[in-house]
């Protein structure tokens, strides 16, 4: 199959990785594959790198990755990855190709836990179908970076849609995107399985997909992490809450079947003492607070919503999966360029074509998000007073496109450019994300990458000091679109 | 659990494969589990293309297996040939003979005669069918039956207290005697007869063999019965009909809950009363007063609460009839061991002799009871049942073996489900058939399931998976003591329960029919999916979407495309047509031929139309016709007409109000242009575009 948007010179990892992917059938064939017998309740882990291939077949028994079923003798392959394959009855593996490591892990009491969870949320669930009034359970998962609160709330949606619910998941890592490159909040309403290789799939595209798209809402969040901006993250989180809570109040099963909120770890802020956790289990009337990893977190947080105090929210301590494993800033850093290719190029499965579009400057209406990292990354900033309404420690900031730009990924809102409320623009939701390929100061030109044929007209463009710059993703090539 | 469904894509999977795995499912069969069988039959059902393979493979298991395995796999195979039929039958039907006699010859007697009751169904089509054959052909069927015989016969005359006793008489009938017996109902009548046991029996009006280890089953007095006052067939027809509703109905609760001690012991009674009325022929006032009963029960919808009851009855009670209530002319057999045998002359056994009787009766009255394992393997809708619940029924109906219609319609009496008598209503000692009296508890309850529907606990269970689903999951607190305990009913939920897997994506679906449309849809997506992906011209060119806004995402229906049908698909689209149209921006008018421009005339500005590949027209987005043919951007005719009517602004637009006024304190301005999408104000031709990107392209 050709792929014209991966055929581009100058992709660099993206065309490696791509069509390495296409050819797996290959590149198995010269690799010895090797079979492991997995007891019942045991799991496989791997970490696979962004530059290998490493692929699973289930040849009997049955075995799950993240609360979604591996179908029988059909391969899957990772690249870039660190998961674990967990069977409950046993089961037979066929593996091939390259991973930093394999093991066969026992410990697998969190995954019993784990299970019990998505049990007391059926219950719940079972409930609120009763009591149609009642929605049902509004689960928050807290915890540090890296104890696999992400594979827990996959999980947990991964059994419920196996279970004909609807859960509605919220992410709220702006290091790591669902469904979308990262820098976003993102809400999705999970109404058809989840992938083994890609999670929670992929967001509507114009073709045919190989599974069913996931249709996500999403917000911009141009920081790295919670704490540079509270005020802003907790308006963004009301904005989000509130749409969340219209949805589910638009739909029975939706609302039935409930609520799952991803977090990032630096949102356990002990020292404003949990001022976003507060707001957040305000916000979406929380109805049930997991913490993984930190005992001192989880005692924090039963003195402050569990059954003793007035909040009296159950708070439970789930174990760390054995195979969790510290993602280094490196390996995050390719994550995150993965994610933000993917969004242009699509998978090696679903591949897309991206667009290329020239705005004059002005034409354009682009702000700039103020942050402390980006104030600290860029301290010659060439402003023209005449443009910026704002003061400098405002929020947003107006600004003519300039080399800072380069290689950044720019957030379209829905909202016009003509706003002038700093509100408004921080709470509008993201059309589409667009790349920065090429700013041409002279010319008064600057080039995106977008994913979509049509221009987005006079809407604000926002950019902030999150995500950090991709230089490789389009190199010159890339005109013609 | 069981049913670890045989893997392997549905046409890739070899024969061999197929049986070798359903082989390997059917080693954990070791119990009558209703969801066992349940799921191995849609397994089979759903595999028939490899039916060759896996009769074989359920035969060669119930040929290894050990003897108390061999019932639940004879049920399984119950199951497939009657929920499957063919080629199931063909295939176990060519060795039936050998699977079955084997069997037999190895189970214990309980497990004989569920196996007879079994195989007397066969003769006959499935229950509730439009099939008009029988299960298996008769002449697969009657060798069986003729061994059966046979083997009895010797085994009678060796010893006449022998366990399996069929009178000689039988030996030319090609029916064995069935435990229920039959001479309720004059043949004339069968047809009234809800599950059809044996109505083709032409001697059925006899009394036929309780078997099994009552001793009482011996004494045996074919042709001595004359039906009495004859009912109208229909009549005692309907009252069983009623009845096996009720108790339908009661079992369904019953299994909801599984701990109300009332509604046991109601589905206890109507169960002893559909035995009552099976075994026994009522006369027209007690038929008219279990009717008038099951009437109301039926209608009350909430049964009847009975009055409480500390004890059962006890032996000594039921000792003496005449202290017994009893409606009138109630077929009821003389008390053999109460009685003198004087009384005994009534009954004309011809064949029997006295000292046998005697030798039995002396059995009886040493109170030989069956034992709870026993009771629980007959009656399996007590197996919820506690032992001491066990005792009652046990001690309730054991405690007077001799009688079953006396007591039992006192005990219903006293669980308020019958009305006490009248008080004239003198016992009648004379009745003229002695036969059901001698049941014991055992075999009591066997017929008891034996006549249950097939919906009850029985070999072929025919429970909604849906319900399957439901109960196999248990209830979990929200709280950490419930956390660390490993619950496999879980995983059952997640697996065992949807046995039925698409090979592609490794999802599952229920083994329902419901559940198999969803698959089909689920695999015809697959196909459509690969097809439109392998053509270029398609998927060439695909790029991503823009994101939703915010109110269509909250209009927005998750659905899964890939099991929904197009019925649901249109249903699902007029819907949304229907919440179109109160979002003036997704509007739209057919552009007139040669016009691709357009000036709204209330804001002035320019409108292009664009390609709708949705309605192959070229159209004007975010329009509305106004009087004249003028054609006008919709949110501008919203907003104008909004202004008239203000005051009666509410539905949609509390929820673009609810959204403006986000960020609390808001003034008047950020009201507004907080959500410049989300509120009714105007929106170009592009803005709409934006949210409508999978159905429109730019000109």
């Amino acid at each position: 199959m050709a792929l014209p948007g991966l055929s581009l010179p100058g992709l660099g990892l993206s065309q490696a990785q791509s069509s390495a992917g296409l050819y797996t059938g290959s590149s198995s064939l010269t690799q010895e594959s090797r079979m492991e017998d997995l007891a019942p309740r045991t799991e496989w882990r791997f970490e696979v790198s962004f530059q290998q291939q490493y692929t699973i077949r289930v040849t009997s028994g049955h075995a799950e990755l993240f609360g979604v079923e591996l179908a029988p003798n059909q391969p899957y392959t990772f690249s870039g990855c660190k998961a674990a394959i967990l069977t409950w009855h046993g089961c037979q593996l066929e593996v091939s190709g390259d991973a930093e490591s394999e093991y066969l892990g026992q410990e697998t009491e969190y995954a019993v836990e784990w299970l019990n969870v998505h049990g007391m949320l059926e219950t719940a669930r079972d409930d609120a179908q009763m009591h149609s009034s009642e929605g049902g359970p509004r689960v928050l998962v807290v915890g540090p970076d890296f104890v696999g609160k992400s594979s827990l709330v996959r999980s947990l949606a991964g059994w419920a849609v196996t279970y004909g619910r609807t859960p509605t998941i919220v992410n709220l890592d702006p290091r790591e995107g669902l469904l979308t490159p990262p820098g976003s909040f993102t809400a999705v309403t999970v109404g058809s399985q989840l992938e083994v290789e890609n999670g929670f799939g992929i967001s509507p595209i114009s073709g045919p997909t190989i599974t069913p798209v996931k249709t996500p809402l999403v917000y911009h969040c141009p920081y790295s992490a919670p704490p540079e901006k509270p005020d802003v993250y907790k308006a963004l989180i009301t904005r989000t809450a509130l749409s969340v809570t219209n949805k589910l109040e638009e739909n029975s099963g939706a609302k039935q079947s409930g609520l799952i909120i991803d977090t990032p770890g630096t949102l356990n802020d002990p020292k404003s003492n949990y001022d976003i956790i507060t707001h957040l289990v305000s916000e979406f009337s929380i109805t049930l607070i997991l913490t993984l990893g930190s005992e001192r977190l989880f005692n924090d947080m039963n003195r402050k919503f569990g059954q003793q105090s007035s909040e009296a929210i159950p708070v439970l301590r789930i174990s760390k999966p054995g195979g969790a494993v510290e993602r280094d800033a490196a390996f995050m850093k390719q994550l995150q360029n993965q994610q933000i290719r993917q969004y242009f190029f699509g998978t090696s499965k679903d591949s897309l074509n991206p667009h290329s579009h020239t705005y004059s400057f002005a034409e354009l209406n682009i702000f700039r998000a103020n942050s402390p990292s980006l104030a600290a990354s860029s301290s010659s900033m060439d402003m023209d007073a005449s443009d910026a309404p704002y003061a400098s420690h405002a929020d947003f900031e107006r600004m003519t496109p300039n080399m800072e730009m380069l290689g950044r990924l720019v957030a379209i809102k829905f909202c016009s450019g003509s706003e002038t409320d700093e509100f408004a623009l921080r709470d509008s939701p993201v059309m589409g994300f667009a790349y920065v390929s090429e700013v041409d100061e002279a010319k008064k030109r600057v080039r995106f990458l977008a994913p979509h044929p049509q221009k987005w007209g006079d809407r604000a463009v926002v950019w902030g000091g999150w995500p950090q710059a991709v230089t490789d993703l389009v190199g010159s090539g890339t005109k013609q679109y | 659990m069981s049913a670890r469904s045989p893997r392997g894509s549905l046409s890739g999977a070899s024969s061999a494969e197929v049986g070798d795995d359903f082989g390997e499912s059917l080693k954990d069969l070791s119990a009558n589990n209703r969801y066992e069988i349940n799921n191995l039959t849609s397994i089979a059902k759903e595999y028939t293309e490899h039916a060759q393979a896996i009769s074989k493979s359920l035969e060669n298991h119930i040929k290894t297996t050990a003897p108390s395995r061999k019932l639940p796999s004879l049920y399984l195979l119950d199951s497939i040939v009657k929920n499957v039929g063919t080629p199931y039958t063909v295939y176990l039907g060519r060795n039936l003979y050998n699977i079955f006699m084997d069997a037999y010859t190895l189970v214990d007697g309980n497990t004989r005669r569920n196996m007879e009751g079994m195989l007397k169904t066969w003769k006959e089509p499935v229950p509730g069918s439009m099939e008009t054959r029988p299960v298996f052909p008769l002449e697969t069927v009657r060798p069986i039956e003729n061994a059966l015989i046979k083997a009895r016969t010797a085994a009678l005359q060796s010893s006449r207290q022998g366990q399996m006793q069929p009178p000689p008489e039988y030996r030319s009938t090609p029916t064995p005697p069935q435990h229920n017996g039959r001479y309720t109902i004059p043949p004339s009548h069968g047809q009234g007869q809800p599950y059809g046991y044996g109505y083709q029996e032409p001697n059925a009006y006899q009394q036929s063999v309780p078997s099994g280890f009552s001793p009482a089953s011996s004494v045996q007095q074919p042709h001595i019965y004359t039906a009495p006052t004859p009912q109208p067939a229909n009549d005692v027809a309907n009252i069983k009909r009623d009845v096996a509703t009720l108790i339908s109905q009661h079992q369904a609760q019953f299994g909801a809950n599984p701990f109300d001690a009332e509604l046991r012991k109601r589905l206890e009674a109507l169960i002893s009363l559909q035995t009552i009325l099976n075994s026994q022929a009522l006369d027209a006032n007690s038929l008219k007063q279990i009717r008038y009963q099951i009437s109301a029960l039926a209608a009350a919808g909430a049964p009847p609460r009975p009055t409480p009851q500390p004890s059962y009855s006890t032996p000594q009670q039921w000792q003496s009839p005449a202290s017994i209530p009893q409606p009138p002319h109630l077929a009821r057999p003389p008390i053999p061991y109460s009685q003198p045998p004087s009384a005994q002359p009534q009954i004309s056994a011809p064949f029997l002799d006295p000292a046998a009787l005697n030798g039995l009766q002396a059995l009886l009255a040493n109170g030989q009871k069956p034992g709870t394992p026993q009771m629980r393997a007959a009656a399996p809708a007590l197996q919820n049942a506690s032992h001491t619940q066990l005792n009652d029924v046990q001690n309730q109906t054991a405690s007077a073996p001799a009688t079953n219609a006396v007591d039992l319609i006192a005990s219903l009496t006293k669980n308020g489900l019958l009305p006490p008598p009248p008080a004239n209503s003198a016992p009648q000692v004379s009745a003229p058939a002695p036969a059901p009296q001698q049941q014991s508890t055992a075999s009591l309850l066997q017929s008891l399931s034996s006549i249950l529907p097939p919906t009850s606990q029985r070999g072929t269970p025919t429970l909604p998976p849906a319900q399957l689903a439901n109960t196999g999951k248990p209830r979990i607190p929200m709280n950490a003591a419930a956390l660390k305990t490993f619950r496999p009913e879980l995983i059952h939920t997640l697996y065992d329960a949807q046995p039925n897997q698409c090979s592609t994506c490794g999802r599952r679906f229920l083994a329902t029919e419901d559940g198999r449309a969803k698959k089909a849809r689920h695999l015809d997506w697959h196909f459509r999916t690969n097809q439109r992906m392998a053509d270029s011209s398609i998927s060439r060119g695909a790029h991503r979407d823009w994101f939703f806004p915010e109110i269509e995402w909250i209009q927005f229906v998750e659905f899964d495309p890939s099991t929904t049908t197009a019925a649901d698909t249109n249903a699902a689209a007029a819907a949304k047509k229907e919440k179109q149209k109160q979002l003036p921006q997704e509007q739209f008018v057919r552009a007139p031929a040669g016009m691709t421009k357009n000036t709204c005339n209330i804001c002035f500005e320019e409108m292009k139309s664009t390609y709708s590949e949705e309605l192959q027209d070229w159209v004007f987005v975010n329009a509305a016709m106004v009087q004249g043919g003028k054609i006008v951007h919709a949110t501008c005719l919203a907003e104008m007409q909004k202004g008239q009517q203000q005051s009666q602004q509410g539905g949609g637009g509390s929820l673009a109000a609810a959204l403006a006024a986000v960020g609390s304190g808001g003034g008047q301005q950020r009201q507004r242009s907080a959500t410049p999408d989300s509120s009714l104000g105007k929106r170009k031709a592009e803005d709409a575009l934006a949210g409508m990107g999978t159905r429109m392209r730019m000109d």
